[in-house]
């Protein structure tokens, strides 16, 4: 998953992106002002973006209503130092899915950034399963046929992105833009080393493979 | 006193114009009245003297000379006239000048002793019945003498008649009067409480009108029926005044409560969450280090925002109540190069020249700190917002009684949008900007609160691309011996 954090106070900003990497193991791209937040909002695909309010150059509010005109349906969660009724209104109103006021809880964040992935993309547990896989995105553990898989972080990451995603081709790229923030080099044969370890991990005890290759095209996770 | 004071009615306006409505009509009814009783009694009175005039003529007419030719007269009762009223007997005596005593009325009162006196009329009680009575002199008698040679003789006569008609008719008029009066009275008293209670509607619509403001509805709707009268005129209009202002402080004051909450939640978020990203996982000594040097520069960035804003509310204190402190005389032109100096160091790290010109001491009367911390605001600001290697101009001139001090700076202006704001508490033009320079968008709120408690005031100017001018003017009271250049 990748995040992106709008916000001007810098510390803040860096606080809360490596809250979101070390406790949740997301991709976040960190922006300290409007046009730079506009810029990589538009320019790269979020599973959720965290935005502050009063931003320079371009007001937060301003920002939310460019991506909600350019058709983004990416969850917007907004940080604010206002919590009166007519602020969250407003705010609501112009296409925020949730906001949390300053100063807020770490642990808070982490969860409503959570569930506001979830439920962008269709998901209302924080358990999912597929078959007789179970991938529980509070803790990160992974389960099949009721037994513990350990997967590495990147392992991890790969599956969360596919199992929030069943049934659907999912191409390299796809893979790459979720799963690395902005400063990272890409190179897709990465991606295919992540697969193939947990391809055997997944598939231990078990003959049934979850995920398919579809050559030219992507991955496919499948009970 | 608080358990007497309740007991007494709160005084009412409409029961005092009532009740002296009431006390006016009252005085008028009775004198009314007493008028009315005298003027009929008067009248009723008149009207019998006439009657007895011409009952006593009736008498006289009775006066005959006797046939002997001696010239004496007689009195023939025979054609005696009626009472006047038939009740009670008129009374009367007749005397002829020469043959004296000539007859009385049957009844005449034993014992009444009447001597003919030089009153014409009098009054007098006989057995309970109060008479008129009415004395006529030199009347002379009708019938003529049969020997010519004969003197003709003169009557008096005096006639009384009871009165008792009249008093019944006075105390008839009386009740009259007294009936129509008390049922005049009360119909205009209830008139006059109806339309006094109508004429103290709007007062009270007014009153209910203000019940309705509340901080959260400051408009005073006032009635109509009130703005059309007079003497509320002046009370809807300093009302609906005195709200405005009241509005106008408790907004300023909300809005400052908000901005410092605002300001202070922004370094408390930034704190805490430092410490909770500290605290999420074990880490090095270097990285708990490093969180811990981080977490004391925001206190330290908090702490001089509660600064900031402690100076503020004092110097907004000073504005508004005066300053009580003893102040010295002290020269502007000091306090001006102190600021310089102190701001000298930042002027050289942005390669930016200050040039101060002064012409002469300016005294002025002030604590000479707070007249640096003014300077040295907005030389900070002039040297921040100019580009490097540009100057800025502080000048110092007396204009009248007037100090006059300018900051010039080249820098890159300020835009008209943000002009009118830029005195603003935590009003900040470029975030960005400011955020870099650490700044609050305090300073020139501190800087005009401060100006203001010494009675001057500060204006801006500014042109897009060419530079900012700020004006600072302190009032300097007309002793010219005190400048002596």
């Amino acid at each position: 998953m990748r995040v992106l954090v709008v916000e001007d106070e810098i510390r803040l900003a860096e606080n809360v992106a490596r809250s979101l990497r070390e406790s949740a193991g997301y991709a976040v791209d960190v922006a300290s002002d409007g046009q730079e937040g506009l810029f990589l909002a538009e320019s790269n695909t979020y599973d959720v973006v965290l935005l502050d309010l009063m931003l320079p150059k371009l007001d937060g509010m301003e920002l939310l209503g460019r991506i909600r005109q350019s058709g983004q349906r990416t969850p917007v969660l907004v940080l604010t130092a206002r919590d009166d009724k007519e602020s969250v209104i407003a705010l609501l109103n112009a296409g925020a899915d949730d906001y949390l006021t300053k100063p807020f809880d770490l642990g808070e964040l982490l969860a409503r950034t959570k569930a506001l992935i979830r439920r962008g993309k269709g998901q209302a547990s924080p358990v999912v399963t597929i078959g007789d896989l179970e991938l529980n995105t509070v803790n990160r553990t992974v389960q099949r046929g009721g037994k513990a898989i350990t997967l590495t972080a990147m392992e991890y990451r790969v599956l969360e992105y596919l199992v929030h995603r069943p049934r659907a081709v999912v191409s390299k790229t796809e893979l790459l833009e979720h799963l690395y923030d902005y400063n990272w080099e890409k190179f897709s044969n990465v991606i295919e080393v992540y697969i193939s370890g947990l391809r055997r991990k997944l598939n231990e005890g078990s003959s049934r493979q979850l995920i398919r290759t579809l050559r030219g095209q992507g991955y496919m996770l499948q009970d | 006193m608080d358990s007497e004071s309740k007991n007494v009615q709160p005084d009412s306006i409409q029961r005092r114009l009532i009740a002296s409505v009431l006390l006016s009509q009252s005085i008028l009814t009775v004198g009314l009245m007493v008028i009315g009783v005298i003027v009929t009694y008067w009248r009723l009175l008149s009207t019998l003297d006439v009657a007895m005039q011409a009952h006593a003529t009736s008498v006289a007419v009775l006066v005959r000379y006797t046939d002997d030719g001696s010239g004496h007269v007689y009195f023939d009762n025979s054609l005696l006239p009626e009472s006047i009223d038939p009740n009670h007997p008129d009374q009367f005596m007749v005397w002829a000048d020469r043959t004296g005593y000539l007859t009385r009325s049957e009844d005449w009162p034993e014992g009444l002793q009447f001597q003919p006196g030089p009153s014409q009329h009098w009054n007098f009680s006989w057995a309970g019945v109060p008479y008129h009575g009415v004395r006529m002199s030199h009347v002379p008698v009708l019938d003529r003498p049969d020997n010519a040679s004969v003197k003709p003789q003169t009557l008096t006569i005096v006639y009384a008649s009871p009165t008792v008609r009249i008093r019944q008719q006075v105390k008839a008029a009386l009740a009259a009067i007294t009936a129509a009066s008390l049922l005049m009275l009360g119909a205009t008293t209830w008139l006059a409480s109806w339309k006094i209670r109508r004429g103290l509607l709007p007062l009270q619509i007014l009153a209910r009108q203000a019940s309705l403001v509340s901080t959260q509805s400051w408009k005073l709707q006032p009635p109509k029926e009130a703005e059309d009268i007079e003497e509320l005129r002046p009370l809807t209009e300093s009302m609906t005044q005195m709200l405005a202002r009241l509005e106008y402080s408790f907004k300023q004051q909300r809005e400052f409560v908000g901005n410092a909450a605002h300001e202070l939640k922004t370094p408390v978020a930034v704190l805490k969450s430092t410490l909770q990203s500290l605290l999420q996982r074990p880490r090095s000594s270097e990285e708990y280090r490093a969180g811990l040097q981080a977490s004391l520069e925001d206190l330290e960035r908090l702490e001089q925002l509660l600064e900031w804003m402690l100076r503020l509310a004092r110097a907004e204190q000073w504005a508004q109540n005066g300053q009580q402190r003893e102040l010295e005389i002290i020269d502007i032109n000091s306090t001006c190069e102190e600021a310089v100096g102190r701001i000298r160091s930042l002027a050289q790290s942005r390669n930016t020249s200050i040039h101060l010109a002064t012409n002469g001491p300016v005294l002025f009367r002030a604590d000479p700190e707070d007249l640096q911390l003014v300077w040295t605001n907005l030389l900070e600001n002039a040297v921040r917002y100019s580009p490097e290697g540009s100057s800025v101009e502080v000048a110092v001139a007396r204009a009248g009684e007037k100090a006059q001090i300018t900051f010039q700076d080249h820098g890159a202006g300020i835009s008209p949008s943000d002009l009118p704001r830029i005195f603003d508490r935590f009003y900040r033009g470029d975030r960005s900007r400011t955020r870099a320079t650490g700044g609050f968008g305090l300073g020139l709120a501190i800087v005009k609160a401060l100006v203001e408690a010494y009675g001057g005031s500060i204006a801006a100017e500014s042109t897009p691309g060419e530079g900012t001018r700020m004006t600072v003017e302190l009032p300097i009271p007309g002793r010219k011996s005190s400048a002596t250049g």
